[in-house]
């Protein structure tokens, strides 16, 4: 499992056990990973986050243009492969919880444990609204490279 | 927020480029577009609802940085697909005309992104236009009173001719990485 915030793991460690799940991805509204477990190779995992971010913005706003309460889950029983794709609710933030899960489980279960995921996440979360944490990305003097990148980029 | 991927190292932001209609918005995407390097345009799309340049910038601090830049219609019957493609915004740039005769639509437009948009949102005004007659157009500073704004973040700009629009940009795209660094 990775993860980008410590205070998930414990509850989805708790989930996946729980609900015998095979993936399960945390991500927020924009497709960004916020904790992964089961996703072999990364460019899987991106396409998966962007797909589920797309498709749960899209169902919002088809919710919203027929006047109809915003989609709070999608679920897909396939012949050996069930998919389950959830908001997650928290203080300050609304993310996605996308889960596979073979017949070892079943959507039932997976919903029911997903709801003590939800549950166990928000008593994890810090108090005060947060954003990601984690390693700055770019230098302090990230400025200059970026100048030098932008102006190689219009020839300037 | 802009997309940051720190398994692959990627990050991707969205910058919208808002204002009254025939400002200059698609003028500044199609000026930027015939000068970035042919290969570092990875896709571009013109519509009459919306145009849509994709760059990469490259690697900055190890991390591959990715620009879309979105020019929505200000057409007033679009504001659908305007208010859209707004919520997905990392950053945004307002074009403002600077002719005297379309303070009102400024002001309008002006008002329209204040409503629908988070103002902690790093923003950008660019005064085109200042290359038209002096006694036709507003000062970039008294267009900026004019709107309420800082006359200190704005851009003045003749977009049909390249002027400001790079400076725009790259103003822009340093206000949104900030968040990173």
């Amino acid at each position: 499992m990775r993860t980008v915030e410590p205070w998930v793991e414990r509850p989805l460690t708790t989930f996946l056990e729980e609900s015998s799940a095979r993936i399960a991805a945390v991500l927020t509204p924009s497709g960004q990973v916020v904790a992964q477990h089961g996703f072999a190779a990364a460019p899987d995992l991106m396409a998966a986050a962007s797909l589920a971010a797309g498709i749960m913005a899209a169902t919002s706003e088809l919710s919203r243009v027929i006047g109809a309460p915003p989609l709070r889950e999608l679920a897909y029983e396939g012949h050996d492969v069930g998919i389950y794709l959830a908001a997650i609710e928290l203080p300050g933030r609304r993310w996605l919880g996308l889960v596979a899960y073979g017949k070892d489980s079943s959507l039932g279960l997976v919903q029911l444990f997903f709801g003590e995921l939800v549950k166990d996440l928000g008593r994890a979360a810090p108090p005060k609204p947060f954003a990601l944490a984690g390693p700055a990305a770019l230098d302090p003097d990230f400025e200059a490279e970026l100048d030098r990148n932008l102006r190689a980029l219009f020839g300037r | 927020m802009p997309r940051i991927d720190r398994m692959t190292r990627e990050i991707t932001c969205t910058l919208v480029y808002d204002g009254p209609a025939r400002s200059g918005k698609s003028t500044n995407l199609r000026y930027l577009h015939g000068r970035a390097r042919p290969g570092s345009r990875t896709s571009v799309s013109w519509s009459p609802d919306l145009d849509l340049l994709a760059l990469d910038a490259g690697a900055v601090s190890g991390f591959r940085v990715r620009f879309q830049l979105y020019a929505v219609s200000g057409e007033e019957h679009r504001s659908v697909t305007r208010r859209m493609i707004l919520q997905g915004a990392d950053g945004v740039v307002f074009v403002a005309d600077s002719q005297a005769r379309r303070v009102d639509d400024n002001l309008a437009g002006w008002r329209a992104l204040d409503a629908d948009l988070d103002r902690r949102l790093p923003r950008v005004t660019q005064f085109n236009k200042q290359d038209l007659p002096v006694g036709l157009i507003l000062a970039p500073a008294d267009l900026a009173e004019v709107l309420g704004d800082d006359p200190g973040r704005g851009v003045p700009a003749d977009a049909l001719h390249g002027s400001g629009v790079f400076e725009t940009f790259d103003l822009l795209s340093r206000l949104v990485l900030q968040q990173f660094a």
